[in-house]
């Protein structure tokens, strides 16, 4: 199992890899072993993959609008977060997410990744212009975004001092941007901020997406 | 046949067969990770490929996982290799319950006690739109406190592949637990058809043997249609007058299972529901996962005791953009938005908004437990499918002109406590909401539906 030489047998479909290697490729696993993907669950995100990635292009990948329709029932609906979490999925950069990027980058959001991994994605996801740093103006320009989409309109006073109050205790050394140091203590001061980076769906997966089709190896036991 | 010390998909660790039906085998197993001990039902891929309902089997599947009730064995997770389909399951310790009545009839209290259990995982499936279709003895396990637990809800398929391999009628009998529609084979409800079993099984746990009973097949057919049977002469009336209402071979004017749970028999002992175990598990793990942290209020302590409330928690800018739907992957897993938490902002200041809450509460008879930083927690006066139901509402502020509050549920059934949110609660929150968060506008979620297929569980066959 999880043989590092093995080679695609299916060749129908782009950016398919094998299911045991992608199983023992997870950020989970990184960490501790006993904590990896099932091959099984790989094979039920590929069932879930191949729906999201046929909804409106029928090409095996998902696409941006594929993406948004998933999340917002609406090809067409942009948002300033799903679009960063569409770039960080992207690992190649290349505009789409292929399956492999798919499977590793949901690794993340498995209630039994390490906390480590999702305090560090999320903040690559706030750090919008990636500069390492989480500046005072994407903070606001976040809030303003979710202000935005649920339709609430602040004076910029208000909006202004929420972004102060938050600045003033996470930006402990007063530079006036926030670094993943200061990131995490501020994270572990309130764990509730990453909850979004956790998918309890991700646990009954292999219910959710039941695939009986395998096109790996895996040792059977003879029962 | 026995096989000791398999590692399946490195998780499971493989112990003894523990039973073996016509299309799987069922084995003892350990979670090699958690240290919990489980069951594996294996499947001959083959066989159930033959059949060809392998699509059936996988919707089963996906409607089985929200399927979550402690008198209804659990479906954890579903593998395959090549030639097998795995399903983890639960593992029921106490054996089957039918042990217990080859060593003979049981009494009635203990009788009852079974029947309850049995009628409450039932009602809840059947909420849910999942039916069994297959009660009967092999199903009927229990826990390892002797508490009865159903397994194969919603597993269909494997029950009408079954009949179309013919197997299930040449083997150990048990049509004789089968509803007279069912054995009719016309279009059935399978409400109903599960009724009726609950009833045979009933029967036998009070009898020590079964209502319907012939070694001719033909003939035991012909006693099922009529609804024939006798009781022993050690019932007494009122099980009588509920055993003759439920084995109605008529399923239109079979009682229904509202009307069981009214019946003074049925309601014997139950002022003690054994519910409420789980449902404070199922309060331990909420708390446990840390739906908001405990709440520091570092500023000085507000000098007025007017208020019972302490000063509600302060919302930080990057929990208001945790909210945002964007970074909400779960509409990728599931069709419909789910209800776990609500939220809505409110321009009314914290007092006004307890006000309302308490005012709502006791419109709707809801008694008001605790009050605590912000916290409000709400609780039903019913005992429900699940327990009384128990709704959180917790006030955060953003500024002293804007909070957010958020409501979810602390206990009880989910439905239930949808049905009271979107038809009480919500609409009597209108004059203190400004707006609901993540909410997506009524046309777009339209759009959807046509892209994702709907399966929705069906009553009838």
């Amino acid at each position: 199992m999880g043989c590092c030489c093995s080679t695609s047998k299916r060749t129908g479909t782009p950016g398919y890899e094998e299911p045991t290697v992608l199983a023992s490729q997870t950020p989970c696993e990184y960490h501790d072993p006993s904590l990896n993907v099932t091959v099984s669950e790989v094979e039920a995100l590929h069932e879930l993959y191949k729906k999201l990635s046929n909804s409106i292009i029928e090409d095996n990948l998902i696409h941006r609008e594929e993406f948004q329709l998933a999340l917002f029932r609406n090809k067409n609906k942009k948002n300033l977060f799903a679009d960063r979490i569409f770039d960080l999925f992207d690992l190649k950069r290349n505009g789409v997410i292929e399956f492999g990027e798919f499977v590793r980058s949901l690794g993340v959001f498995h209630p039994n990744a390490p906390l480590e991994d999702k305090i560090t994605f999320a903040f690559r996801l706030y750090d919008l212009r990636q500069t390492g740093f989480i500046e005072r103006g994407e903070l606001k320009e976040m809030v303003l975004a979710l202000l935005h989409e649920s339709d609430l309109e602040l004076s910029d006073d208000m909006i202004e001092s929420i972004v102060d109050k938050t600045f003033s205790d996470a930006d402990i050394n007063g530079d006036g941007k926030i670094d993943q140091d200061e990131w995490k203590a501020f994270v572990s001061k309130h764990p509730s901020l990453i909850k979004n980076m956790t998918l309890p769906y991700l646990k009954d997966i292999t219910l959710a997406f039941p695939s009986f089709v395998v096109r790996t190896e895996i040792e059977e036991s003879d029962m | 046949m026995e096989q000791k010390g398999g590692v399946l998909m490195q998780k499971y660790e493989l112990g003894r067969l523990l039973g073996q039906g016509n299309f799987a085998k069922v084995y003892h197993a350990r979670n090699l990770i958690t240290g919990t001990s489980v069951a594996i039902k294996v499947f001959d891929k083959e066989k159930i490929l033959k059949v060809g309902l392998v699509n059936q089997i996988k919707r089963e599947v996906s409607v089985m996982r929200l399927i979550k009730h402690r008198r209804v064995v659990e479906l954890y997770e579903v593998m395959a290799s090549k030639t097998k389909i795995y399903f983890v399951m639960e593992l029921a310790k106490g054996g089957e319950l039918f042990n217990k009545v080859l060593k003979g009839r049981l009494e009635v209290n203990a009788a009852r006690k079974y029947f309850q259990q049995l009628i409450s995982a039932v009602d809840y499936c059947h909420s849910r739109g999942v039916c069994h279709r297959d009660l009967k003895p092999e199903n009927i396990l229990l826990d390892e406190n002797e508490n009865l637990m159903v397994s194969d809800f919603g597993l269909s398929a494997l029950v009408e592949s079954k009949r179309q391999d013919g197997l299930l009628h040449t083997t150990c009998g048990t049509p004789a637990y089968v509803a007279p529609e069912v054995i009719n084979r016309k279009g059935y409800d399978g409400v109903k058809a599960d009724i009726w079993s609950c009833g045979v099984i009933l029967f036998v746990l009070l009898a020590g043997h079964l209502p319907f009973h012939d070694s001719n097949l033909m003939e035991l057919y012909r006693k099922i249609l009529k609804g024939k049977f006798k009781f022993p002469k050690w019932f007494a009336p009122d099980v009588r007058r509920l055993l003759s209402r439920i084995l109605d071979p008529n399923p239109k004017t079979r009682i229904s299972i509202a009307k069981i749970m009214k019946c003074s028999w049925f309601k014997v002992g139950l002022e003690n529901p054994d519910i409420t175990a789980t449902e404070n598990q199922e309060l331990a793990t909420l708390d446990a996962d840390g739906i908001f942290e405990a709440c520091e209020n570092d500023g000085p302590p507000i000098a007025e005791s007017k208020h019972e409330l302490t000063k509600p928690c302060n919302l930080n800018a990057f929990a208001i953009i945790s909210f945002s739907t964007g970074v909400d992957l779960s509409g990728m897993f599931q069709k419909t938005v789910s209800m776990k938490e609500m939220r809505f902002m409110s321009k009314k200041p914290a007092s006004s908004i307890i006000f309302k809450l308490e005012e709502i509460c006791k419109r709707l008879s809801l008694k008001v437990r605790k009050k605590d930083g912000g916290l409000l927690k709400m609780e039903g006066s019913k005992e429900g499918r699940k327990g009384t139901l128990g709704v959180d509402a917790e006030i955060f502020e953003i500024t002293p002109h804007l909070h957010m509050v958020e409501l979810r549920k602390s206990n009880g059934d989910t439905m239930e406590y949808q049905k009271l949110f979107t038809q009480d609660i919500r609409p009597a929150l209108q004059g203190i909401v400004w707006t609901w968060l993540g909410e997506q506008p009524q046309q777009d979620q339209q759009h959807h539906e046509v892209v994702q297929e709907e399966h929705q569980p069906s009553h009838t066959a």
